[in-house]
């Protein structure tokens, strides 16, 4: 009933912001609507394992994922309200109806207990999405925004046809939703062949939404276009979704015979990913383009820690939730960045610690935070997926990925510093910059210490909850 | 006489690998829609009437008529006719076509299960390759979305196949037409160009 009401709620906000047009209202209802989703959280927490309405389950994974996106409505908000604040009536109540939209589809993506459930607010997701790329109505947001949906409509098509071979392998109407239970049941009965092409294709759907390799081009156009709150959820809670479905049909798929064969596709695409992300950074122009390809390298390097089994379930999910939080920070900086330079282009960026002192300490722990460098809690995540590569014997994978990440590093770190300290390359903006109030960056300095603090200290309800998400594996994995 | 619709729709896909006409594309497309109504109309003997009447319905007003007539629009509207001047020539398309058809026939009999019908599986494994072949050896827009609609049909001929014992996969599939709607949008509502083939201002 709780979740009923939830969506209800949803919908009725997204039309009545619609309805009304007027800036004041859409604060209100945007603010009621973020209490309303922490509320939710909440009570997710207090009813851990609760199925509701048949088609979905408060498990560790999703209630976990969507404490991330409660954590970060409030934030996405602020930088949202004044990103958005110059806009007119009508644009400014689009973007926050589409928001609303996009942050419930992800909520009910993460509470589905069924395949068929999770593709249907995956579907949604993406349209809601399409409408917050589409924001600045410019020719370049128009061609980002078909490129996305084309490319997520194609994959979304082919994630189905994973899913259309898991009913093959079932094929009785006893569980027409394709329920996670139902399907664990028979996985073991079912032809290997079957099992794989469902798991490929899957795989390779749902990259679209994990911004991994093979189908990682799509996030990376729109982050340069987008809103940069809005880069901030496609580049975090989106690609939890992606992962999420991800790691759900692997864990289904865990216990079948094709354990070796998903780990091995999966290790491949996370050093495909790896080896895209760190070519592309050393030549990159596009600060907004940098953090999306920083946000592939770090889906491989999920894929990998996936891959690897072991210690590497827990290091995935660590990566994954604090990525989220450093990576968003990120990208609310770069909305500061972009009102003080006028440019996201790397040549025509410099001087910002003279500029806006705050938002350059942002850039530099980010960056710190973003690469793993210690104290960043991702170092932690990092260090166990590098462990569990030795431990494996994967030395050539474990040679790859070390080597790529260097190259990342050095790519990232020269161009941000370079942000940070350097005269511009191209000085011809004209453009006075704006004044920023630090007040604005407090959020991002909040999710970023997090970041730091978890490298010391992860409390106890956390690791629990972690460890309940991949509890479902088999025990023998572990 | 499904067998026989279902061959009949392999047929149009081959016709496609070798359409020089961005008309003929339409039309096939159109052939396509009515071809799947007709395979649901025989195939979904076990589904109940209201959902059976939904099912072929939806096939026939939304594939086989609204799509191929917003499609046209677009083409009378930019004035283009030809797709190969930008795409891989019509003979070597021809080609990888009949080599996705023995390669979907060759998958689809190592596929053999009770539940799905291997002619099914066989030719909606080559419509899915159709349809990725039309994106990966053309440039224009307009082409690429033809590719979509075709791999759009290879999700409903194959949800389709096991319409008999999960109505639901194919409710649930038709979902895919909003994506359809999303992407026509853009021609219309957001003016996007269909001739285009330079959709490459976004870029490292």
């Amino acid at each position: 009933m709780t979740l009923i009401l939830f969506f209800i709620f949803s919908a009725v906000m997204c039309i009545a912001i619609v309805l009304f047009k007027d800036k004041t209202i859409t604060r209100i209802i945007t603010i009621g609507y973020a209490s309303m989703h922490i509320l939710f959280t909440i009570y997710c927490w207090a009813n851990l394992d609760k199925t509701e309405l048949s088609y979905f389950t408060y498990n560790s994974l999703g209630v976990l994922l969507l404490s991330v996106l409660s954590f970060m409505i409030i934030p996405t908000l602020y930088h949202g309200f004044i990103y958005a604040s110059a806009d007119n009536s009508k644009r400014y109540s689009i973007y926050h109806a589409a928001l609303i939209a996009l942050m419930s589809s992800m909520s009910g993506a993460y509470l589905a207990n069924g395949m068929t459930v999770l593709w249907i607010f995956v579907e949604a997701t993406t349209i809601a999405v399409a409408a917050l790329i589409y924001h600045d109505r410019t020719e370049i947001a128009l061609e980002a925004t078909w490129k996305y949906v084309f490319i997520c409509s194609t994959g979304i098509a082919l994630a189905y046809l994973g899913i259309l071979f898991l009913g093959f392998i079932y094929g009785r109407k006893d569980a027409s939703n394709l329920s996670f239970t139902a399907l664990a049941d028979i996985i073991n009965q079912a032809n290997p062949l079957y099992v794989k092409i469902a798991f490929v294709f899957v795989l390779i759907g749902f990259s679209t939404k994990m911004g991994l390799f093979p189908m990682h081009t799509v996030t990376i156009d729109a982050h340069s276009v987008a809103p940069p709150p809005i880069s901030a959820l496609i580049s975090t809670t989106l690609m939890n979704v992606g992962f999420l479905a991800i790691f759900r049909v692997y864990t289904l798929f865990a216990s079948s015979s094709i354990l070796p064969f998903m780990n091995n596709v999966l290790i491949l695409s996370g050093v495909l990913s790896l080896l895209i992300a760190a070519g592309y950074m050393l030549k990159a122009k596009h600060l907004k383009r940098m953090l999306a390809y920083s946000s592939l390298e770090n889906m491989g390097l999920v894929a990998i820690a996936i891959g690897v089994g072991g210690g590497g379930y827990y290091a995935a999910l660590l990566l994954i939730v604090l990525h989220s939080l450093a990576k968003s920070s990120l990208f609310y900086q770069m909305g500061q960045l972009s009102r003080v330079l006028h440019t996201f282009k790397l040549d025509e960026c410099g001087r910002y610690m003279k500029l806006y002192p705050a938002g350059a300490l942002v850039l530099l722990t980010g960056m710190v935070c973003i690469l793993a460098i210690p104290p960043s809690g991702l170092f932690i995540s990092e260090f166990m997926i590098i462990k569990g590569l030795v431990f494996n014997n994967k030395w050539f994978i474990l040679l790859v990925a070390i080597i790529l990440l260097c190259f990342v590093i050095y790519a990232m770190s020269t161009r941000i510093l370079h942000i940070v300290f350097s005269d511009p390359l191209i000085d011809d903006n004209g453009r006075l910059p704006d004044r920023i109030n630090p007040v604005e960056s407090i959020s991002q300095f909040v999710l970023l210490g997090i970041v730091i603090a978890m490298c010391f200290y992860q409390p106890p309800f956390l690791a629990d909850m972690i460890n309940q998400s991949f509890a479902l594996l088999p025990k023998w994995l572990l | 006489m499904v067998n026989y619709l279902v061959v009949l729709f392999a047929v149009t896909l081959v016709y496609f690998a070798s359409a020089e006409r961005l008309i003929n594309y339409i039309r096939l497309i159109g052939l396509q829609g009515l071809l799947l109504c007709g395979i649901a109309i025989f195939e979904l003997k076990e589904v109940n009437t209201a959902n059976l009447i939904f099912i072929a319905s939806e096939s026939l007003i939304f594939k086989a008529i609204l799509i191929p007539y917003l499609l046209t629009r677009i083409i009378n509207r930019s004035g283009v006719t030809k797709v190969h001047r930008l795409a891989m020539p019509g003979f070597y398309t021809l080609i990888f076509s009949i080599v996705a058809l023995l390669i979907s026939i060759t998958l689809a009999y190592s596929l053999t299960n009770s539940f799905v019908n291997i002619i099914y599986m066989a030719i909606a494994l080559y419509t899915l390759f159709t349809g990725l072949l039309l994106i990966a050896t053309h440039k224009l827009i307009i082409s690429h979305l033809t590719g979509f609609l075709i791999i759009e049909n290879a999700v409903f001929l194959f949800s389709l196949s096991i319409g008999n014992k999960m109505p639901m996969m194919i409710n649930v599939g038709i979902l895919l037409d909003l994506f359809v709607g999303v992407l026509i949008l853009g021609f219309f509502g957001l003016r996007l160009r269909p001739h285009t083939n330079e959709l490459t201002r976004l870029k490292d």
